[in-house]
């Protein structure tokens, strides 16, 4: 069985910070981490490829993403926490894609990996939030998907089950393979790298692929494949009607203690 | 060639698009003895430098611009009306509805609204009070197979009538079926889908919807378009927009539609197990709500603490969630739950664009942190300026 | 004039500090700088005549020994006194910083890894010094001790240590200077060099003129982590007199630290294994083996076992990656170095010594990125609150039982021999126990879980046996949270009454009505009695 698990590098945290002066971005030295959400899905796939290879049924893990040439070094990482291999979809042709265009951009890479029976991806990204890459991914594939699992019940050659949460609830469904499932971030834990690991990363190449090897149409990628473009991005304003209140710590902490009684009363 | 392209004439290198710039996408370059700005290897093309350059010194520019339709043979904007378990059409549904009822008399157009429903409710009014809310017309479509919502099925009824009947805009519920389906639908339309907007607007001669949504963590929005696809896709999360009074007189249509016999869902269902009616942070009347200025894991007995005095329940920000502080059930805003409390205590939130849509519904909010420029005091109706870990003592000594 | 305030209901947790018990005062003052302490001092001596008030001091009262519960008198705070005074390039090319001793350790770490040290009214020199050290790699202060909340001068105080001291060794080392009030309002500078003992005499000068000639102790201290009182060596620096003294000797108002220069590869590994033998063999191979090595701790298969129980029944520890079942004991080794190159090098090695000596390559986790060497970080101190939790469960049932820790250590030759110890022993009396810490020191804190009050006492007397059995070792009865109050017996076992009451005699030639510390290291009695007795 051929499992794919879809990252994203994203910035290690969120949160932009705002000069209040100037009202720029404040940018510090940001690392780039495997999206959370992710590496939850590799986790998932890590775990079916162990159980499966107990029975004795051979299991291949590969991370797939699209990014610039830095995310080899993540993908390396995704090695030694147990993938087999990784490969990197990366061209400045790339840049700029919406979540349309990144959809086909990894339909390509998923083509050149050749047969796959599941694709894993997180819920979402968490610089995104946008949660639309896994449907997508279904979508283009003409497979079944399954969103936000909570937990995998069973997966065999053929066919997989599965909770998901819905909006009133979870369900356990089932459908055949090939197959994409989107992972919460809490279902389970990404597990650390070994020792064995590390040195199976030194060793293993992170594969690439510029838009020409694997883009059929060249139209459908990066800034020009994407439907969807940003116009303008403006920092949000906001009122300052707060009333302060004011006094020692204790004065404060009186004051507060009446308005919620106030307000709960 | 697609890129960002710097008008070297009207550049004057002030690095205005520099500091704007989250991705380090833009640099200053040297050429003689003049500065220009130039992208990077690291530019995502998301526009913050266009908007920052006072001199309309950059543009990014898209070849192959058209997807190959003719826009204006587009019209109407549709809704997809969701529908519960128990066959009850969600309110945000309604709300949608509202709301491209607005946009739709701005525009001149029609609203439709879209409903699945099972086999076997001929007694549903669910497409009377879609007209009531503001629909000219219902498309409905009554099928054993749209019982249950298999994103498979409900994509492709969609996108079969989309393609026939070419709607300018499709509007969808930020649900979790919603969220599953718009890219369905959009990836097999080959077209654009914005998520989560909290402000839609349309423009009444070309038709364009411009989506506005949170990017970058929420501290900057970002305006979206989709000029050359059909139809332009959203969603909305539930309760963005009010819900309409409802105008049980106004008059529409209901076209009852077949679905193809060749859709046959994929999907089989096991087992079923309803939401918990725990309680929970979203019906709280008296809410706490904790960031990362508390500064450290060990202080959370203490927050716990001052909820049961203050007889809350306990909610946090995203970041304590992902630390591993708390549990996703106490997350607050847009990605966790949306609250409306009586009175919502928020200690050392900085208040992240995201965290302040999920307390919109709070009647007073308290907001205590150390920095007196946090974005949280902007929504807040009282501000103390105070450490929020000592004030939280000295709140639970009162 | 600073405030002298009676104590009253209001300040009450000032009665108590982290070892949960609980002492007695009539007042309490807070001084912000060394003349109010100074102030204080003189103000109690005018008023007490021959009998003036005990004085206990205090930082962050985050002790383990209630070296900051007061015995009575008055009660001096020094969490106000926070500030910042000073940066200096020492001739070694070594960043000096002076703080006071309410500064409190993570507020240092997030003012060095910030660059934001407050440094308004500083001389010009100390900020180019600043400007210099921010200019050039990131410092940081190497004391690790658990608790983060912790402040320098207690630190000092009870010469802390923490993981790392494994490779830099405990508080003492980055003193280089310390202002010291004496219990009459006498001061003393002291930087490190400048005064040293000849022999085991020790001429002191303070800063109005007068001169004591101390005679020290005629003990030596063993060749173990220690942190059981005075620290004595034969011509010894005065400064280190008061590091470790546990607040008996003077009043530290301000400390020299000096900062080091932060590794550029920083790799933590956590080792598993299936048998404890397995794992010290390994800790003992591991630590002559590899130089960047700068801490090696470990978790027994008590502690694994109750992290493993509460990570199943309850949400905290959720985040954690899952134990393998295989999986007995730990080993956590943290490799420090300069480039990535040797840092694959140390691994490398270091896993050519797990297979020695029964581990695996694949039976370990390797941290190299922020977020990995948190989350060995949080299994870490997981292990520690997972055994709080479950005695929090057994107090539900009897609120009198409470965990025992140990703080022993020995010299490197005799860790096998102590594990021996703690094993056979704690077999024989049937106990619940979960041992970690400091295994690259020979440093375990052994906990005692008792399910009954009657296997809380025979805990305690196994502790006893323990200090008595780790003497013997040439060890140290505490090796890290100092003597306090409540370790009095084990200091006796280790020194012998004779030498405790050369400490006393030395301490009542600084502090001749035995105010300061009252009840730390030595009963009240013996202090006063001394060596007349």
């Amino acid at each position: 069985m051929n499992i794919v698990v879809c990252v994203k590098a994203v910035p290690s945290t969120t949160e932009v910070k705002m000069d209040p002066k100037t009202n720029t971005i404040v940018r510090d030295g940001r690392a780039s981490v495997v999206n959370p959400f992710d590496a939850t899905a590799l986790e998932i796939a890590l775990q079916i490829k162990d159980e499966r290879t107990v029975a004795g049924f051979p299991t291949t893990v590969i991370v797939l993403s699209m990014g610039i040439p830095a995310t080899q070094e993540l993908l390396r990482d995704c090695i030694a926490r147990g993938a087999d291999r990784a490969l990197l979809l990366t061209d400045r042709a790339f840049a700029g894609a919406d979540t349309l265009a990144t959809t086909y951009a990894l339909a390509c890479g998923l083509r050149e990996l050749g047969t796959v029976d599941l694709v894993l991806c997180g819920k979402m990204a968490v610089d995104g939030d946008t949660a639309q890459i896994g449907p997508e991914l279904a979508g283009s594939l003409e497979a079944s998907c399954i969103t936000d699992v909570r937990s995998l019940v069973r997966i065999d050659d053929a066919s997989v089950a599965a909770w998901h949460a819905t909006d009133e609830g979870t369900e356990l469904i089932e459908t055949d393979l090939p197959a994409v499932l989107t992972v919460s971030k809490d279902v389970a834990q990404l597990r650390m790298p070994s020792i064995a690991g590390v040195f199976s990363a030194e060793r293993a190449t992170c594969e690439t692929c510029s838009a020409a090897e694997v883009a059929t149409d060249p139209s459908r990628i990066g800034l020009a494949g994407s439907p969807t473009q940003v116009v303008r991005s403006f920092v949000p304003e906001r009122a300052a009607s707060a009333q302060v209140i004011e006094g020692t710590m204790d004065e404060q902490a009186a004051r507060v203690a009446a308005l919620i009684e106030e307000a709960v009363r | 060639m697609s890129g960002l392209t710097v008008d070297r004439e009207a550049c004057i290198g002030c690095g205005r698009c520099v500091r704007a710039c989250a991705n380090a996408g833009i640099e200053l370059v040297w050429e003689g003895p003049r500065k220009f700005a130039q992208a990077t290897d690291a530019c995502v093309f998301c526009g913050s430098c266009v908007d920052a350059c006072p001199f309309d010194a950059i543009s990014i520019n898209k070849d192959g611009g058209s997807g190959g339709v003719d826009v204006s043979t587009f019209h109407d904007i549709w809704v997809f009306a969701q529908v519960t378990a128990d066959g009850c059409v969600l309110p945000v549904a309604c709300e949608l509805v509202g709301r491209a009822r607005e946009l739709a008399d701005v525009r001149g157009c029609h609203v439709v609204a879209v409903l699945g429903e099972g086999a076997g409710t001929a007694g549903s009014d669910n497409a009377e009070r879609l007209i009531a809310c503001g629909a000219d017309e219902v498309i409905r479509c009554r099928d054993a197979r749209l019982e249950r919502l298999d994103t498979e099925v409900y994509a492709r009824w969609i996108c079969g009538m989309a393609r026939d009947r070419r709607p300018e805009v499709i509007l969808y519920g930020a649900t979790a079926f919603g969220r599953e389906l718009a890219p369905a639908v959009a990836v097999r339309l080959q077209t654009g889908l914005t998520a989560d907007c909290t402000v839609l607007e349309l423009d009444s001669a070309t038709g364009l919807l411009q989506q506005t949504r949170p990017a970058f963590g929420g501290n900057l929005m970002a305006t979206i378009v989709c000029p050359d696809h059909r139809p332009q896709m959203a969603s909305v999360r539930p309760g963005v927009f009010a819900a309409p009074a409802g105008d049980p007189t106004r008059a529409g249509t209901v076209t009852d539609v077949a679905l193809d016999a060749g859709i046959v869902p994929r999907v089989r269902v096991l087992a079923v197990e309803p939401a918990g009616a725990a309680a929970t942070i979203a019906d709280a009347a008296c809410l706490v709500v904790i960031g990362r200025g508390i500064g450290d894991k060990k202080q959370v007995p203490l927050m716990r603490e001052l909820a049961a005095k203050l007889g809350a329940e306990l909610g946090c920000t995203r970041p304590l969630v992902e630390a591993g502080w708390l549990e996703y059930p106490h997350q607050v805003g847009q990605t966790g739950a949306s609250v409306a409390p009586r009175v919502l205590l928020s200690l050392g939130v900085s208040g992240a664009i995201q965290h302040l849509a999920g307390i919109g519904g709070a009647q007073t909010i308290i907001a205590v942190n150390e920095d007196p420029d946090a974005p949280i005091f902007g929504v807040a109706h009282y501000k103390v300026v105070a450490d929020c870990v000592d004030f939280a003592r000295a709140l639970l000594a009162t | 004039m600073v405030d002298i305030i009676p104590m009253d209901r209001e300040l009450q947790s000032y009665l108590r500090d982290e070892s949960r018990s609980s002492g007695t005062a009539d007042s309490i003052s807070f001084p912000r700088d060394e003349g109010e302490i100074v102030a204080v001092l003189r103000h109690l001596r005018a008023v007490g005549g021959d009998a003036p008030a005990a004085v206990t001091v205090q930082g962050a009262r985050t002790g383990l020994a209630a070296g900051a519960v007061p015995a009575g008198g008055h009660v001096m705070n020094l969490s106000r006194m926070n500030r910042y005074l000073g940066l200096r390039i020492d001739d070694d090319g070594t960043y000096c910083l002076r703080v006071q001793p309410g500064v409190v350790l993570s507020e240092l770490r997030r003012h060095l890894k910030n660059k934001t040290l407050p440094s308004q009214g500083w001389a010009p020199e100390d900020h180019a010094a600043l400007e210099r050290m921010y200019a050039g790699p990131e410092r940081f202060f190497p004391t690790d001790p658990t608790e983060t909340s912790a402040c320098l001068g207690g630190m000092a105080a009870c010469n802390a240590s923490g993981a790392r001291s494994f490779r830099y060794g405990p508080m003492r080392a980055h003193v280089r200077g310390l202002r010291v009030v004496l219990a009459d309002g006498d001061t003393v500078s002291l930087r490190r060099g400048e005064v040293r003992a000849q022999g085991r005499r020790l001429r002191l000068t303070t800063e109005s003129g007068r001169t004591y000639d101390l005679a020290l102790p005629t003990y030596y201290i063993p060749h173990a982590k220690n942190a059981s009182g005075y620290f004595i060596d034969d011509d010894m620096d005065a400064i280190d007199l008061f590091i470790g003294s546990d607040g008996t000797l003077g009043v530290i108002s301000e400390l020299e630290l000096t900062l080091s220069e932060v590794p550029a590869v920083t790799w933590g590994v956590s080792c598993f294994f299936s048998t404890e033998t397995d794992a010290c063999a390994a800790t003992v191979a591991i630590r002559a083996g590899i130089a960047d090595v700068v801490a090696i701790e470990y978790f027994d298969a008590g502690a694994l076992d109750i992290l493993r129980h509460q990570r199943t029944a309850g949400t905290a520890f959720s985040t954690l990656p899952m134990l393998d079942d295989a999986w007995s004991c730990s080993v956590y080794v943290e490799l420090a170095c300069d480039c990535r190159d040797h840092a694959l090098a140390d691994l490398a090695h270091l896993g050519e010594l797990l297979v020695a000596h029964g581990g695996s390559l694949d039976d370990t986790w390797v941290a190299r990125t922020d977020a990995d060497r948190e989350t060995l970080r949080f299994f870490r101190h997981a292990v520690p609150e997972s055994v709080n939790m479950l005695i929090d469960e057994r107090r539900r049932t009897d609120p009198a039982i409470t965990k025992l820790g140990s703080d022993m250590s020995v010299p490197d030759d005799r860790l096998l021999d102590v594990m021996d110890l703690y094993r056979t022993t704690l077999a024989e009396a049937g106990l619940q126990s979960a041992a970690w810490g400091h295994i690259g020191d020979n440093h375990l804190h052994v906990n005692v879980l008792p399910r009954s009050m009657e296997e809380y006492a025979a805990g305690k007397r196994l502790f006893a046996r323990w200090a008595v059995e780790v003497v013997r070792m040439g060890g140290a009865v505490s090796a890290e949270h100092g003597v306090g109050k409540l370790k009095r017996d084990f200091l006796t076992t280790m020194y012998g009454e004779a030498h405790i009451r050369e400490m006393a005699a030395l301490k009542r030639q600084l502090d001749p009505y035995c105010q300061l510390g009252q009840g730390n290291l030595f009963d009240v009695r013996l202090a006063k009695e001394g060596d007349r007795a």
